[in-house]
């Protein structure tokens, strides 16, 4: 048994977290990667690393985020950005705050105690020579918190939950990453970059053993079977999450069969002819079914309706006839 | 029989003096107590810097688990790391057990005076020991409980009764919590982090655990299940994370392993209650709810609540659900209602009282208040209706303004007001950053009430901060301390 209210904290407990992962991935690889560019090859680079993590609208009115000491405040620790890993490990404490009786105390202790180590800061500019070292210790602390949730979380809806908000962030941020990609200014698909904001380098090095080609590595991120970030592996374990939540046996089925076409190599067979309208089709898809996940564990406002579900032994059945039977939780 | 007083080179101890009033660990010739004689030992062998660093340790680990309280008269309710001194408090096992005997008494005898005034019997108003008319003008009385059945006429299920000991060291009851008492949880914090920052001081001694509180609650919880059904669904209700005391809710229902809800998270239909989840509705039968009863239901109390659910109290009428602590508990821990209770003892249980209160002139008894106005620099003056220390005024500490002041307030409305005789609260040794120096302490002992009643061992020990201060309440700048009640062969 899970609270509505409690389902619906977790999932986002695991897109925060998968957010706060991939805005340090980003950051690790601008870092890298913008010290060796000329100032208008860095502009680029910059406002297509915010248009992979969807943060055009956010950046916009905030104004230039041209400079490379802007662009770090703002993707680490700008309080204004709803996806700084700042605000994401924010959320990520505030809604286990919410949930603390349910979770393992360690995970609460790691989330709280990245939450601090990040306000040890206060509000000031984080200096430059600092900037690799509270990355790693982001990605220590995130690596941390995974650890307790595979060791030491039960399996129940809960854990549940959080597997499914991190598998649909990582599926959202793949999906958002090709896009970025294949609408790059510069003209050309840059393989590597990809595998790199994908942490997936070296397993394409082992598994294909020769340079990454844009095709090869479009198809390693939507149907590599042994790659745990491919959108086919996440939507496995999703489908795998959504298994024991009776409530959810729609999302259940549009996420097997979005996986089915995945596998059957439909998509990457109309990647080869026109790539953005497929992605595009792809992002739609997953907002649709993370959208149907959040209806499914919203719980209904107001008092109950005749149309109400209450549980009763063998399922669950409207309101009509009788009182409902109770069911040991 | 006391030993003599250790003096090492150096400790923490070195110059110290016996506070005023009763001081827990050593006699008045300054020898150690023979229960506390290892205990100063030990401390006589640390360093000021070995103890800061203690205490170092101590804080980062509350820090690191988000043990907190909220200070709400700072500006914006401000998070501090509970503060714990290091230096514990030692309960014997005799102590304890007049302790544990004296408070299953007292709140046996609240429970039965709760369920004689709402089963509308009232007997004890019939009789002459609490007249009716401060009764039914206490802010707690709650006229919708009325006739409410309560399993087992169990109504102070979790009851935390603080207690002090006098100049003689005999303990007195200082005032009932019977709504929402809470510090429970910082009881087990404080032991979890002194077992893990200074483990070698339970070396010598052998301490009654206090990790089963949530197995104990449960079980209490469980039995006050209506038509004591088995394996009842039990909940616990809060107002949420930015309640101060959250982060207790959270660990109760944790350390019981049951739900944390709010009140969005339930819903009363055909006179019952049930948990929202992605399943569906489920049915609750106990509520453990930290919310005041003006806020448990916007229906029949404060309409502007939203922390409540809708329609609870008719599900309470109904008798589909049990609310712990029950309905208009507040009657029976109005202060006013305090000095009445050695005789509530005397005539439900036909007992003298284990535990005594502190003495008590009632102001609506016109030779009490003269007698008391005319000595009010020497004793403390309360409002009968506040709690966590606020509007005490303690006489000997006072400005002739202020006195002033407490007489037109009390002459205005005697109802509102008790005044009592300064107890010089015991003392215990307590570390200033530099050495120990007695501080004055008082103890919040939990009383668990369901089919049956048990004391849990210890409880919330709370120390006042400054030399000289009696007030101990955390959100008054007071700390804690750890608090061991020793098994009988350590006694």
């Amino acid at each position: 048994m899970i609270l509505a209210r409690h389902a619906d904290a977790l999932f986002w407990v695991g897109r925060y977290l998968e957010r706060t992962e991939a805005t340090v991935r980003c950051l690790d690889y601008a870092a890298n990667s913008i010290i060796h560019l000329r100032s208008d090859e860095a502009r680029v680079e910059i406002e297509q690393l915010v248009k992979t993590l969807g943060l055009e609208s956010v950046a916009a009115p905030l104004g230039s985020v041209a400079g490379r000491r802007q662009l770090f405040a703002f993707l680490l620790s700008d309080t204004a950005n709803p996806g700084s890993v700042l605000s994401a490990v924010s959320a990520v404490r505030e809604r286990l705050r919410s949930t603390r009786e349910r979770i393992p105390i360690e995970l609460w202790e790691e989330a709280n105690g990245l939450y601090l180590r990040f306000r040890e800061f206060g509000d000031t500019e984080l200096p430059p020579d600092r900037l690799h070292e509270t990355l790693l210790m982001v990605r220590r602390a995130c690596l941390a918190i995974s650890g307790v949730l595979n060791e030491g979380m039960r399996r129940d809806e809960g854990y549940e939950f959080i597997v499914l908000g991190r598998m649909i962030e990582r599926s959202v941020f793949t999906v958002g990453l090709l896009t970025a990609s294949y609408s790059d200014p510069r003209g050309t698909v840059d393989a590597t970059r990809i595998l790199r904001l994908t942490s997936s380098l070296q397993a394409y090095h082992r598994r294909y053993g020769h340079a990454p080609d844009p095709e090869g590595v479009v198809r390693y991120l939507l149907a590599g079977t042994d790659l745990p970030r491919s959108l086919q592996s996440c939507l496995l374990r999703a489908e795998g999450s959504l298994a024991g939540i009776s409530a959810l046996d729609r999302s259940r089925r549009r996420a097997g069969l979005l996986r089915a076409r995945l596998e059957l190599g439909e998509i990457e067979e109309a990647m080869a002819q026109e790539p953005l309208p497929v992605l595009s089709e792809l992002h739609w898809d997953l907002a649709e079914l993370a959208s149907e996940i959040a209806a499914g564990v919203v719980p209904p406002l107001g008092f109950p309706t005749a149309s109400s579900r209450y549980l009763r032994p063998g399922g669950t059945q409207p309101l009509a006839g009788g009182r409902p039977v109770r069911l040991d939780p | 029989m006391a030993d003599s007083l250790p003096k090492p080179g150096g400790g923490l101890l070195d110059g110290y003096e016996p506070g005023r009033g009763f001081d827990e660990a050593f006699e008045s010739d300054g020898s150690a107590r023979s229960v506390y004689r290892r205990i100063v030992e030990r401390f006589g062998e640390l360093d000021a810097d070995e103890a800061r660093r203690l205490e170092r340790l101590v804080a980062d680990e509350f820090r690191r688990q988000g043990i907190t309280f909220t200070v709400y008269s700072e500006e914006e309710g401000t998070e501090r790391i509970w503060p714990i001194d290091l230096f514990p408090r030692l309960i014997s096992a005799l102590e304890w057990d007049e302790l544990e005997r004296g408070l299953t008494q007292r709140v046996a005898a609240l429970n039965c005076f709760l369920a004689d005034l709402y089963s509308g019997e009232g007997a004890a108003i019939a009789d002459g020991i609490v007249p009716r008319w401060l009764v039914v003008s206490s802010g707690g009385f709650e006229r919708n409980a009325m006739g409410i059945a309560v399993p087992h006429g169990a109504h102070c299920n979790i009851a935390g009764i603080d207690v002090v000991r006098d100049d003689a060291g005999r303990y007195r009851v200082l005032e009932d919590n019977l709504r929402n008492p809470s510090g429970i949880s910082y009881v087990i914090e404080n032991r979890a982090a002194m077992a893990k920052a200074c483990s070698w001081l339970f070396y010598d001694h052998a301490v009654q655990p206090v990790e089963q509180y949530g197995r104990m609650l449960r079980s209490a919880l469980e039995s006050m299940a209506p038509g004591g059904q088995e394996s009842p669904h039990v909940v616990v209700l809060t107002p949420g994370i930015f309640n101060a005391a959250y982060f207790e809710h959270a660990f109760l229902a944790r350390s019981m392993g049951v739900e944390l809800v709010e009140g969005r998270d339930l819903v009363v239909d055909d006179g019952a209650v049930y948990a929202r989840t992605i399943e569906g509705l489920i049915a609750v039968d106990v509520i453990y709810r930290r919310i005041d009863d003006a806020f448990l239901d916007p229906v029949a109390f404060r309409p502007d609540s939203t922390l409540g659910v809708p329609g609870l109290l008719g599900a309470l009428r109904a008798g589909t659900v049990s609310v712990c602590n029950a309905l208009g508990n507040g009657v029976a821990d109005d202060k006013a209602v305090y000095p009445y209770v050695p005789d509530l003892i005397r005539y439900y249980l036909g007992d003298e009282p284990i535990i005594d209160n502190v003495f008590t002139y009632v102001m609506w008894d016109p030779d009490q208040r003269a007698e008391a106005l005319g000595r009010l620099d020497e004793l403390v003056v309360k409002p009968v209706g506040e709690s966590g220390g606020y509007g005490v005024l303690i006489g000997p500490h006072a400005s002739d303004e202020e006195l002033e002041a407490a007489r037109r307030a009390i002459d205005a409305d005697p109802r509102n007001w008790i005044v009592q005789e300064v107890v010089q609260l015991s003392s215990l040794p307590s570390f200033t950053q530099e050495r120990l120096e007695p501080r004055h302490v008082d103890l919040r002992p939990f009383v668990l009430t369901g089919e049956r009643t048990e004391v849990f061992p210890g409880g919330l020990t709370r120390v006042a901060m400054r030399r000289g201060s009696l007030i101990v309440n955390s959100s008054q700048g007071g700390g804690s301390k750890d608090t061991w009640v020793l098994t009988p062969e350590y006694s």
